[in-house]
């Protein structure tokens, strides 16, 4: 799914060089999830930036999904971000004027949908997060973990690849980060690949396979859970499998 | 020398923020300053135009229309000129303090002991001596002409200039268009803005005339009419006019008591009636009395294009304002996270507030001289295209405080909402 | 706390996005104004005046010495200037006159038939007909038209001082006004007997085209203080070659004389418009700042918004948006802003032709100029924010997981 053989990406300014990543190598198959972990500033968010095609990167190979992404335009790369990955990010990043639903329609529109496909496919997405109802609200009038659950219906509805996450909980109270959790649990028993950066140890042991970047390198890797489940699944997209996880959904207080 | 005074902190604020954004301040103060000029210069048109040129006497002072037109066919009714009879008339009247009865006509002058040719083209009032009484006509050297007729004249200090080099010319002989005439006034530099005497025929803002004749004198030496006359009757010369039903003269009243106004209307109304009942007009008795400033409205001095383009430069400030308007508020909310860590660190809303205040003072300050300089050059530019202006585009010293005034305003407008919106970031939002 | 915040952020937008589109409409509508004064003005500079403008000369003088006041002498020395300026080469015909055509006002008197008096109380024109103290040369001088029966010719002047009617020629509108389709010719009216009738000519552009009445006698040598004017018709391209000869042939016949313009008719009209023009180029001086100051503006919004949407922006780069999709987005809500300030700006065009024709006379607005008005303020304002919206679609996507 996931393949970066020996990228390097190198921050110059005037006087000093600093490798946020060097030599990095990482594979993620179908179905995983991954965390990532690793002190701050060890270059786990330069990971997810270029693994996102948010950043671009110096040296090495990245191939996503069968796609070798060195050497792809710009606009090829919005393209590539657009169907194949679905982000969540640690403040949510919602629109603030736009509607609950402007939010997870804005992606879908960038892919060319037609008005009625967008509707549907937000609102199954909506559905799936457990905000179906609150679709006229804005972002301000939801509590933090709502937002996170907009977010990432937000990433669902374009039926990506793999999932991106830059610790989605960080700003969430333990009761709604576990909400949140569950979600992308779910997700990823559905089928979903997921990779995740947190620096929660306890959110890290729960997924089965845990990667900690140290000094731009990878340092280690532990399984927590066995590999190769998810081949089965493989003509299921992520999206189909969030449901469950908001099946408890808790008033907002 | 650094000063402790708050003031002075928030004066270096103000300057380190000018330093900080220069280009942004320099398009602030360009387009204010456009703004502003442009508007100071047509106010200072406006001004010119619409002041009183003799406020110490303006409401006592009387123009009159009469309605005297041998038949029903009058050029207009009332009518602003006056035949010589009817002007005798009101001369006569024993209400007034004093009375002015002239007409505009033009002669050529020269010095007539001089050897050269030369001759200048000199605008004449042929007037009744009462004239300089009531428009208070400044001397320099000698006075008035006593009588209505004889050979003497007053000149104006332009012409003395020119023919005399400014020295006392009384006693001095013009040649005027061959008559020899006997100089036994000289004015001081006269301004009239307006010409309140005549302001009819687009003559509002010309200059005060060059020579000032005796009445009787101009008219039986044939000197022409120069400005509006109507005649009931064929006439060839202006000396034949007397008896004629030639209308060419203006009069004025002076009141020594605005309350004789009625008096003296009824006076004229009289006189109309007498006229009418002998069968020499058929009209309606309709005298009229305009002081100073009603006769001014009346003629419309104030250019009606000139208005047109003050109503365009009020639209255009208000462009201004709201630019510099637009330009600070994204100027203060780039600075908002230095207003943020201030506001932590136990700067009061008020202080903010005054220190905004501050900087727009400081840049309504700059705005107002570079405005100064531009109304200037505004001014230059309106008599480029608008040339009939060129006697009035002046910019008075309370012009100079109004523009400097109209900037300041004008920048603290401008300031206004931005410094409200500074204030309102909240202080965590921006440090986190 | 949260709709609170939301409101003021909307309240900031509306509050810039309102000055915009004020200032863009208050542009649009001084731009539309101020192109009816500069057009009205070209008109009326463009207008047929029946006159040969480029190839006639004016030229205004007085006497100044008091040896005119002998009216012998003031004509033989008349009639010397005119013989010897009609003998300059490139001068075809030489006139003198009282008043000039093109022009307010002037000599004007009642005009009727000897049998229809009463007609001045119908038609008010016929009380402020102009009268040309001319001579036979005027005709040919200003190449009037005839329309019927003949110029005048040196037996119509009269006896100086006598009081019999003498013969005119008037203008056609006078004609169709007194007597209609009829012709005109031997009619006797109070100004004299009319032997000729010649096509309009302009004579005061503040009154309508078909009310232009004018007289032409020939009695300038009788009233010879009244010919202000010498009026030359010039070969066409001699007009400067003569100009400048004017002023020596004249001194050269009596040096006493006061010649204070020498110009051509079509710099006459010039000068009889010079303040409708003056006025309509401040007019379009103030437009281009307008401009300039608009421009700013929708930069300074640009830029304004840009560095509050910058994390936006970053969010939907990263969900997937092209730099392209980015520039449209941006330039789609500068162009928003300027529909809405163009649609505010017809009415204001219309409010401020109505404030101003209290003032002066203008045109009103049509559709074309607003349609032209709004694609210079589009051009403008794109221009303007162009390089902000360029900037903008090159924010990169990595600005989405900064946090800040």
């Amino acid at each position: 799914m996931l393949n970066m053989n020996n990228i390097s990406r190198i921050y110059q300014s005037d006087t000093i060089q600093t490798h946020a990543l060097r030599d990095f190598s990482l594979r993620v198959n179908e179905g995983e999830f991954v965390a990532v972990t690793g002190p701050s500033g060890s270059g786990k968010s330069t990971f997810l930036n270029v693994a996102g095609l948010l950043d671009n990167f110096d040296r090495g190979q990245y191939e996503l999904d069968g796609v070798s992404v060195q050497g792809l335009k710009d606009d090829e790369l919005s393209r590539l971000r657009n169907e194949k990955i679905g982000f969540i990010f640690q403040n949510y990043n919602l629109i603030p004027d736009y509607s609950i639903f402007d939010n997870v329609d804005m992606p879908l529109r960038y892919r060319g949908f037609s008005a009625s496909e967008r509707k549907r496919r937000v609102e199954q997405a909506l559905e799936k997060v457990g905000l179906a109802s609150r679709f006229k609200y804005l972002p301000s009038q939801l509590s933090g973990g709502q937002q996170q659950r907009v977010a990432i219906a937000r990433a669902l509805a374009g039926e990506p690849k793999i999932l991106l996450a830059d610790e989605p909980t960080g700003n969430l109270d333990s009761l709604m980060a576990r909400q949140v959790m569950e979600i992308l649990h779910n997700l990823n028993n559905d089928g979903a690949t997921i990779i995740m950066v947190t620096h929660d140890p306890d959110q890290a042991r729960e997924v089965n396979r845990n990667v900690q970047v140290i000094d731009g390198q990878l340092a280690d890797f532990k399984i927590y859970a066995p590999l190769g489940r998810s081949s089965e699944v493989k003509s299921k997209t992520i999206s189909e499998a969030a449901s469950a996880a908001v099946a408890e959904e808790v008033e907002n207080a | 020398m650094p000063n402790d005074s708050m003031f002075f902190y928030n004066l270096t604020l103000a300057m380190q923020s000018f330093k900080r954004a220069p280009t942004l301040y320099f398009l602030i103060i360009l387009t204010l300053s456009i703004g502003v000029g442009v508007m100071c210069a047509n106010l200072a048109l406006v001004n010119s135009m619409a002041s009183d040129p003799i406020p110490e006497k303006s409401a006592n002072l009387f123009h009159i229309n009469m309605n005297t037109w041998p038949d029903d066919q009058p050029p207009d009714e009332p009518m602003h000129i006056l035949r010589y009879r009817d002007a005798m008339a009101v001369t006569k009247s024993n209400l007034t303090k004093g009375s002015a009865v002239f007409y505009a006509s033009g002669v050529y002058a020269r010095d007539a002991e001089s050897s050269s040719m030369k001759r200048f083209d000199s605008e004449v009032r042929a007037t009744t001596p009462g004239f300089f009484e009531l428009t208070n006509a400044p001397f320099a050297y000698g006075s008035a002409f006593e009588n209505s007729t004889g050979m003497e004249i007053v000149i104006g200090d332009e012409l003395n200039q020119k023919i005399f080099a400014g020295k006392n010319s009384v006693g001095k002989t013009l040649e005027l268009d061959g008559e020899l005439l006997t100089i036994v006034g000289v004015l001081k530099p006269w301004l009239l803005r307006p010409l309140f005497y005549h302001p009819t025929e687009g003559r509002a803002f010309n200059l005060t005339d060059d020579i000032f004749a005796p009445l009787e004198t101009a008219i039986d030496l044939g000197w022409s009419i120069h400005a509006r006359s109507s005649s009931a009757v064929n006439y060839t010369g202006i000396e034949e006019t007397r008896d004629k039903d030639v209308y060419y003269l203006q009069a004025w009243v002076e009141l020594a008591d605005i309350n004789q106004k009625p008096a003296l209307q009824s006076y004229l109304d009289n006189y109309s009636q007498q006229l009418k009942d002998a069968g020499e007009h058929p009209l309606a008795i309709k005298n009229e009395l305009h002081n100073v400033n009603e006769w001014l409205k009346v003629n419309k001095v104030v250019d009606q294009k000139v208005l047109a383009f003050t109503l365009a430069s009020v639209l255009f400030l208000s462009v201004c304002i709201f630019n510099a308007s637009s330009l600070l508020l994204s100027r203060f909310h780039a600075a908002k996270f230095e207003v943020g860590l201030r506001r932590a660190i136990g700067a009061s809303n008020r202080h903010m507030l005054v220190q905004g205040l501050t900087e727009s003072v400081l840049l309504g300050f700059f705005t107002g001289v570079v405005a100064l300089v531009l109304s200037w050059l505004f001014l230059k530019l309106s008599v480029q295209f608008l040339p009939r202006l060129a006697n009035i585009a002046v910019l008075e010293p309370k012009l100079l405080v109004l523009g400097m005034l109209l900037a300041l305003v004008t920048s603290i407008a401008s300031a206004l909402y931005p410094i409200y919106r500074a204030n309102c970031y909240s202080i965590s939002a921006e440090l986190k | 706390m949260n709709i609170k915040a939301l409101l003021k952020s909307l309240l900031l937008r509306k509050f810039t996005t309102g000055l915009l589109i004020l200032q863009l409409s208050i542009t649009l509508g001084l731009l539309i104004n101020s192109v009816i004064l500069a057009l009205d003005t070209n008109n009326k500079l463009s207008q047929e005046t029946g006159l040969d403008i480029e190839n006639t000369l004016i030229v205004s003088l007085r006497p100044t010495s008091g040896e005119y006041r002998n009216l012998d002498y003031y004509r033989s020395i008349v009639s010397e200037d005119l013989h010897q300026l009609s003998k300059l080469s490139g001068v075809e015909g030489v006139s003198l006159v009282n008043q000039l055509p093109i022009n307010k006002n002037g000599m004007l008197g009642n005009f009727y038939d000897l049998d229809d008096p009463e007609i001045i109380r119908k038609d008010k024109y016929l009380r402020d007909v102009k009268f040309f103290i001319s001579n036979e040369n005027l005709g040919n001088t200003l190449a009037l038209a005839l329309l019927e029966g003949r110029y005048l010719t040196k037996d119509d002047q009269r006896d100086f001082g006598g009081n019999e009617p003498g013969n005119i020629i008037i203008t056609n509108s006078l004609k169709k006004a007194l007597y209609g389709d009829d012709s005109a010719l031997g009619q006797e009216t109070n100004n004299g007997r009319i032997v000729g009738v010649v096509k309009d000519i302009m004579l005061d552009p503040t009154i309508p085209v078909d009310k232009q009445y004018g007289v032409f006698d020939n009695r300038s040598m009788e009233f010879i203080f009244t010919g202000r004017f010498y009026l030359l018709r010039v070969t066409p391209g001699q007009v400067e070659t003569v100009r400048n000869k004017v002023t020596d042939t004249i001194l050269a016949v009596q040096a006493e004389r006061d010649i204070y313009r020498i110009i051509t008719m079509a710099e006459h009209m010039k000068r009889f418009y010079r303040h409708d023009k003056g006025l309509a180029e401040l007019f379009l001086l103030l437009c281009g700042l307008m401009l300039f100051v608009t421009a700013i503006s929708s930069y300074a919004y640009s830029q304004f918004h840009i560095s509050r949407q910058k994390k936006y922006i970053g969010i939907r780069r990263a969900l997937g948006a092209r730099k392209k999709d980015i520039l449209l987005y941006v330039l789609t809500e500068n162009w928003l802003v300027y529909s809405l300030g163009c649609t505010l700006g017809l009415m204001m065009a219309l409010g401020f032709n109505i404030l101003l024709s209290q003032y002066i006379s203008l045109s009103k607005p049509d559709i074309m100029l607003f349609i032209f008005a709004s694609v210079v303020i589009f051009i403008a304002g794109t221009v303007a924010t162009l390089i902000p919206a360029i900037k903008t679609s090159n924010i990169p996507p990595v600005i989405a997981t900064r946090t800040v």
